[in-house]
């Protein structure tokens, strides 16, 4: 019976809270609403939902579920259970293997086989898991199904053995060489009595195939007799069929010889509880200084960074992305260096603080009002987006700093750097260079193994409860191999991605001095607003005042408010970098005030008013003696003039309603200026009796500022949105649904094209002929007996052996598959 | 996080805020690692640098303590990058040492092997070592102590300097304290330096920096070189020994231009030591002349580059070198370090000035506005000849006389850089001129009968600006200076910051002409004092009647 069957009977049979569960650790079965158990049984076993599923397993579960694979046949019904299965697994026992078999069913990637004796994996898993699962290769009787090559050559190496006098039966056909050669390597103690005569570096030969089942070898379809004097490693192998090949270039060690070689297991290795890794230890003040510094400096510079992006929106390179050029720029006036600009930069634009303006192509502020937040609100918005962003920032920031080689010398007196720092990260896997905000900076996997390393981050925190002063630094090679161990299908996704996300939860205060924080831990936890408490307490409220010094400097003792500051920065140059900042003032600063409408009084004033002290007397001069001799030549803006030496005409012509829209305006004795153009003008005067000369002037153009860019609307942070666990009330709702349905109603359901599919595989697999209905182009259904070949890409090649033709059926066309009853119609050959 | 008076930022300077109950406290603690860098009224700021924390590890302090202070005193939470950085430099100190071997001498030795190994390939430092001794033991030519501490120091692995002093030849000094005690800060700064051995002390003008040579031979008791900048100064020196030691008269000798003696106390000027004859510089043999014990350097910021380099091979003697304002133009200020040594003592100039032992100094920048005609010529003038059209503007003159004239009665000095304009001064004012032609025993007698209240007005060039004890001084005025020279500037300051018998301020006046280059520079000179916390006030020329 097909699995899908099985498993929508075991669907509906089970409980409410079994099922709750199942959905909760497998939310896409119900994303959309399924119509009923058939069709959520269906989906359990589509290839991508089994995927995803195995991405969420851990390394003993990822095992045991292997292991069943390979030591069951869905097809002859070969179930497994946990008895059978502890031999194969090294340092396991029983009841582990029984309590991740029973999740792993929980979790319906396996099924009770109909007759009780054991569980079976679901079918898709085969397409899913791959060639060689847990690093074992193919079986002989595999390797000759499928492998056209291996057939003869085996038969030859059998025969050839046989006459050596190996102990190998004899066969005649390609699949009786298989079963003798699977027989003879697994009689007890052979294969190390054969070993132990081979040349000397077999072994080790051998010892490379553990990782991966696969290796290359020049010439590998050479001739090799087993009675040769003085063989190579690999000829000696071959000569045995000890080593398979499959093209002239490649070998495969066959999982018969394999497990032999593993001590007749199949896992060596089995820990059922992650290990635990030597961590090096920080101080928890340490740790807390790092982090709220790097909140602190982050909100200042993210503020830094949106103000200059105000005044010059940044512009686009065609290939996407913002040039190496703009982004110096922009690292230049923040005074850092371009690797943070670059994080700063991306994480401005996933938080949707900036936005691409499409019409001139240039990142720009959105109006989101983040800047008029409170500080610890600033960062639940940058550190929401981060979560949810499906960027890797880092992917954009590693060029900027590839050439910047880290420190060498290990850092004494217990402080550590987020190890991020220290590991130069190769470039984007060797795709050449990333631009800052550039496309190819998209990872839409990004959240999921971010909230994946979070976890993991807090798990490790939360199992190192030794000394309460000391906190554990969690380096990238500790959460590596523990992620390796709780997801190995995601482990090698993060392995180029976490050194960039260590960087940018430290940036944003989730690790300090390498170390998980109070902060971190809430984010963790899924409610980065728990962190908000923390924050507001720790950062201090914004200061009103600054202190004026005779030096002409204003320092601001901590953060200023950003009213204060964007006065201030028009008053004066900013220096420095830090939680205070140091405002220079110079003439040319006080000038850029005036030039802004600013005068004397209302500077000292200002001034006067968020000063803790007096003005000193040096500033005030500044100020006073700059603003007397500002504006001893004017520049405005004047379309047109008119000219007279008769300045009581002048006089009253400014008088004149009539005149009134032409603007004029006495700039001189006898000069007057308009703001409408000459020829405008001209007609003005005329309709009121004067009779103007018209003469051009030529005079430079005055450029007028632009006006300030339009800002776009935001809505706020972007949230997450897919990956997570559904809400109870739609697993509600999805429940209630699933039981007003009969159980088992394929026809016409989401369920039946999968169940034909099935058909179709498991025909492919046992080669064995279908009944299968067909509609043409025309609409008419048509009833034939053929062997399907092969299923991909939406397309069945079949086998039509009344016609002997090959020929390929799309899906949509097929409306019914089931098994030929007919017990081996023709045997395909090919 | 405490609510301490430190803002540490993260570009590596530190804020202190002066007002804060806990900055004397602070200052102390950070003073020993970091260099003060500005002290304006309310917040000063001190820079970490390499130098800086290499030296506090050569004076016990490690990365650990250092931490730890700024982490109590921060207001805020210290950048964790810059935590990482302190502590990587400092462990970067002693990684080598220079240590005394009975058998080969002067040897570099280290305990991190690839440390060494990078050092002995460097290019410049290979011909200063001998043969390799062992995996860990190079053997260092004596003469290249200097040169190669030096250089290990430019390229980040400062050496720990464990191979001691020579003794020198014994000659008892006392210091004759019977009216007069060592103050506070002169006791610290001596003990400092000599716990450290070897080393700079910064003390504002006027606060008796003589008086720490003099302990420091008192400490020593052994033969001393004196450097000094000029005869003039070289005549103090002597006198002022006489006055404060037990030294007499004959055991003092000067080697000058004039005079060559070499006595158990030698005291030389830098320019007969620098003097070059046929490629030779033929009295650099004075510095091997006696086993001096120790070299006193007056006025270190002034140092010459041969000097320097002849300073590079003394590295068995104690060195101390005396300041008021360790800025140099050309920025050398790390090489004076390297070679004399760390800094043992700094204060800021208003610490000093609040324990009552400077005069409180007004300064106030005169602007004038240059009449019409010489606008029209500096607008005209070539680029090298403008600072000269501002700087001499006839407007000063009548500025100077109006201040003299409000000034009358007190001790007062016209300062300038351009003798025409200072002859023309001295004319209006019918005042004596010191410049450099004049003689040494001309301008002894001047300044005695200035110093006695003969005088009144003495306008001096730039020979008068360092060195040159006036202690009845109490008005300058500086009517052009050598550009934007900033150490210069702080040293005319200096020669009215002598405590006056009545307690009065000394008032420094520096003209400037609005709007010119002369502007700029004055701005540029300012810096100094400006840092020091010396607040210029800025009148116009016409309100000074009213002020005055």
């Amino acid at each position: 019976m097909s699995s899908i069957r099985i498993l929508t009977t075991e669907l509906a049979a089970r409980s409410d809270n079994s099922l709750r569960s199942l959905l909760a650790a497998r939310p896409d079965l119900i994303s959309p609403p399924v119509p009923d158990f058939a069709a959520l049984a269906a989906r359990a076993c589509a290839r991508v939902s089994v995927a995803r599923a195995l991405d969420h397993l851990s390394q003993p579960q990822m095992q045991v579920l292997e292991v069943l694979h390979l030591s069951t046949n869905e097809d002859l019904g070969q179930s497994a259970s946990a008895g059978s299965l502890k031999p194969l697994i090294a340092g396991s026992t029983t009841a582990v293997i029984e309590a991740i078999l029973e999740d792993l069913h929980a979790r319906a990637l396996v099924y009770r086989a109909p007759d009780g004796s054991g569980f079976l994996a679901v079918s898709s898993l085969k397409d899913v898991i791959g060639l060689h699962p847990a690093g074992l290769g193919r079986s002989y009787p595999e390797l000759v199904r499928t492998q056209p090559l291996v057939g003869a050559r085996l038969l030859q190496t059998v025969q050839a053995l046989h006459r050596f006098g190996a102990g190998v039966e004899s066969a005649s056909t390609a699949l009786e060489a298989a079963l003798a050669m699977q027989s003879w390597v697994s009689a007890p103690g052979l294969l190390e009595q054969l070993l132990a005569a081979a040349p000397e570096t077999t072994a080790g030969m051998l010892s490379r195939f553990s990782a991966g089942a696969m290796g290359a070898v020049e010439n590998a379809q050479r001739t090799v007799r087993p009675e040769a004097a003085d063989p190579t490693p690999v000829d000696w192998l071959l000569a045995r069929g000890l080593l398979i090949p499959l093209d002239n270039e490649h070998v495969e060690l066959p999982s018969d010889v394999a497990i032999v070689l593993r001590g007749r297991v199949i896992i060596q290795e089995f820990t059922a509880n992650p290990p635990a890794p030597k961590l090096q230890r920080t101080s928890a003040s340490l740790r807390t200084n790092a982090a709220l510094g790097a909140i602190a400096e982050l909100l200042r510079l993210e503020t830094e960074l949106l103000s200059q992006i105000r005044n010059t929106p940044l512009s686009t390179l065609r290939a996407g992305g913002v040039g190496v050029r703009e982004v110096r720029r922009l690292a230049d006036a923040l005074r850092v260096d371009t690797e943070l600009t670059t994080q700063l930069l991306e994480l401005a634009a996933l938080s949707s603080l900036l936005v691409l303006d499409v019409d001139t192509s240039r990142w720009q502020l959105s109006q989101t009002g983040w800047q008029q937040l409170p500080r610890e609100q600033q960062w639940l918005w940058l550190a929401t987006s981060w979560l949810a962003a499906d960027r890797a920032p880092s992917l954009a920031a590693q060029w900027a700093s590839r050439n910047s080689s880290p420190s060498a010398p290990s850092s004494p007196a217990g402080l550590s750097r987020s190890s991020a720092t220290s590991s130069p990260s190769g470039t984007a896997g060797g795709t050449g260079p990333v631009n800052a905000l550039a496309a190819e900076a998209h990872r839409p996997d990004a959240p999921v193994l971010r909230q994946q390393t979070l976890s993991i981050m807090a798990e490790l925190s939360a199992e190192d409860t030794s000394n309460p002063d000391t906190v554990p630094v969690l380096d990238e090679a500790a959460i590596l191999s523990r992620f390796q161990w709780r997801r190995p299908r995601l482990a090698r996704r993060l392995r180029r991605l976490l050194a960039g996300f260590l960087r940018e939860a430290e940036l944003l205060g989730m690790t300090g001095s390498g170390s998980l924080t109070v902060v971190g831990r809430a984010v963790a936890a899924g409610t980065p607003e728990e962190a908000l408490d923390v924050l507001r307490k720790a950062l201090p409220q914004p200061l009103t005042h600054v202190l004026l010094q005779a030096d002409l400097t204003a320092v601001a003792p901590g953060y200023l408010s950003p009213e204060l500051t964007a006065e201030l920065s028009l008053l004066a140059e900013a220096e420095g970098q830090g939680p205070a900042t140091i405002y220079r003032f110079s003439p040319a600063s006080i000038r850029r005030a005036l030039d802004a409408g600013q005068d004397a009084v209302r500077i000292l004033d200002f001034l006067g008013r968020h000063s803790a002290t007096d003005i000193p007397q040096p500033l005030r001069y500044l100020v006073e003696d700059t603003a007397a001799r500002h504006g001893k030549l004017r520049v405005g803006r004047a379309v047109s003039y008119v000219q007279s030496e008769d300045d009581g005409m002048l006089r009253e012509l400014t008088q004149l309603p009539a005149l009134k829209h032409l603007g004029l305006v006495p700039l001189a004795p006898t000069v007057l200026i308009s703001r409408v153009g000459s020829r405008e003008l001209a007609a003005a005067l005329r309709s009121v009796g004067m009779s103007p000369a018209h003469t051009e002037a030529d005079g430079g153009v005055v450029k007028v500022p632009k006006p300030s860019p339009s800002v776009v609307r935001s809505a706020g942070p972007a949230r997450r949105t897919g990956g997570e666990a559904p809400a109870e009330a739609e697993i509600a709702a999805q429940l209630a649904a699933l039981r007003s349905k009969p159980s088992w109603a394929p026809s016409g359901t989401e369920a039946a094209p999968q169940l034909g599919l099935e058909i179709l595989r498991q025909a492919i697999r046992l080669k064995k002929s279908v009944n299968i209905s067909i509609v043409d182009s025309n609409g008419n259904h048509d009833q034939q007996v053929l062997v399907p070949l092969s299923v991909t890409g939406g397309r069945v090649r079949v086998y039509d052996p009344e016609r002997e033709i090959e020929r390929v059926v799309s899906i949509h066309r097929v409306m019914d598959v089931e098994l030929a009853d007919l017990p081996d119609g023709k045997r395909v050959t090919q | 996080m405490t609510d301490g008076p430190l803002i540490v930022q993260s570009d590596k300077t530190i804020l202190l805020e002066v007002d804060h109950p806990l900055a004397t406290e602070a200052r102390h603690a950070i003073a020993a690692f970091a260099e003060l860098e500005r002290a304006p009224e309310h917040m000063h700021s001190y820079r970490l640098t390499p130098l800086g924390l290499w030296n506090a590890r050569a004076a016990g302090l490690d990365a650990e303590q250092v931490l730890d202070t700024l982490l109590k005193y921060s207001r805020f939470p210290v950048p964790h990058a810059l935590l990482i950085d302190v502590a990587e430099t400092m462990s970067r100190y002693g990684r080598l040492r220079l240590e005394k071997d009975p058998v080969h001498g002067l040897v570099l030795r280290t305990d991190d092997y690839p440390v060494l190994e990078e050092v002995i390939r460097a290019r410049k430092i290979e011909p200063l070592l001998g043969p390799r001794i062992d995996p860990m033991t190079v053997v260092v030519h004596a003469s290249a102590r200097g040169a190669l501490k030096q250089l290990l120091l430019k390229i980040g692995w400062p050496a720990e300097d464990l191979a001691g002093y020579v003794d020198g030849t014994p000659h008892p000094v006392a210091l004759l304290e019977e009216d007069w005690k060592l103050r506070p800060y002169q006791q610290l700064a001596v003990e400092n330096f000599w716990a450290g051995g070897s080393g700079v002390v910064v003390l504002p003008c006027g606060a008796g920096k003589t008086l720490v040579g003099a302990a420091a031979m008192a400490f020593s008791g052994t033969t001393t070189l004196i450097l000094v900048t000029n005869t003039v100064s070289a005549r103090q020196w002597k006198e002022e020994l006489l006055k404060r030691t037990s030294l007499t008269e004959a055991e003092i000798g000067e080697y000058s231009g004039a005079v060559k003696e070499v006595r158990p106390v030698t005291i030389a000027t830098y320019q007969v030591l620098t003097m070059r004859r046929g490629g030779l510089y033929p009295h650099l043999e004075l510095l091997d002349a006696n086993n001096w014990g120790l070299i006193i350097y007056d006025e270190v910021h002034l140092l010459p580059a041969p000097i320097f380099r002849m300073t590079a091979d003394l590295q068995a003697r104690r060195r101390l070198g005396l300041t008021a304002t360790l800025v140099r133009e050309d920025g050398r200020e790390g090489e004076v370090f390297s070679l004399i040594g760390p800094k043992r003592y700094d204060a800021p100039w208003k610490d000093i000035e609040a324990q009552g032992y400077i005069a409180p100094a007004d300064c106030v920048e005169v602007r004038v506005d240059l009449p019409r005609d010489e606008r029209m010529a500096y607008a005209m003038a070539d680029d090298a000849d403008k600072y000269r059209l501002c700087a001499t503007s006839e407007t000063k003159t009548a500025v100077v006389e109006r201040l003299v004239k409000a000034h009358q009665g007190e001790q007062l000095l016209v300062i300038g850089q351009y003798i025409d304009q200072l002859d023309e001064i001295a004319e209006r004012l019918d005042a004596p001129v010191i410049k450099g032609e004049t003689s040494v025993k001309e301008r002894q007698r001047l300044f005695g009968e200035f110093r006695n209240g003969t005088i009144h007005t003495l306008v001096v060039s730039k020979v008068a600006n360092f060195s040159i004890d006036l202690p009845e001084a109490s008005v300058a005025i500086q009517v052009s200076g050598s550009f934007g020279s900033r150490q210069e500037e702080a040293q005319r300051l200096g020669r009215l910051l002598r405590p006056k018998a009545d307690g009065r301020s000394a008032r420094f006046y520096t003209l400037v002409a609005r709007d010119t280059l002369d502007q700029d520079f004055a701005a540029k000179r300012q810096r100094f004092l400006a840092e020091q916390g010396y607040a210029y006030r800025i009148l116009d020329a016409k309100d000074i009647a009213t002020t005055g």
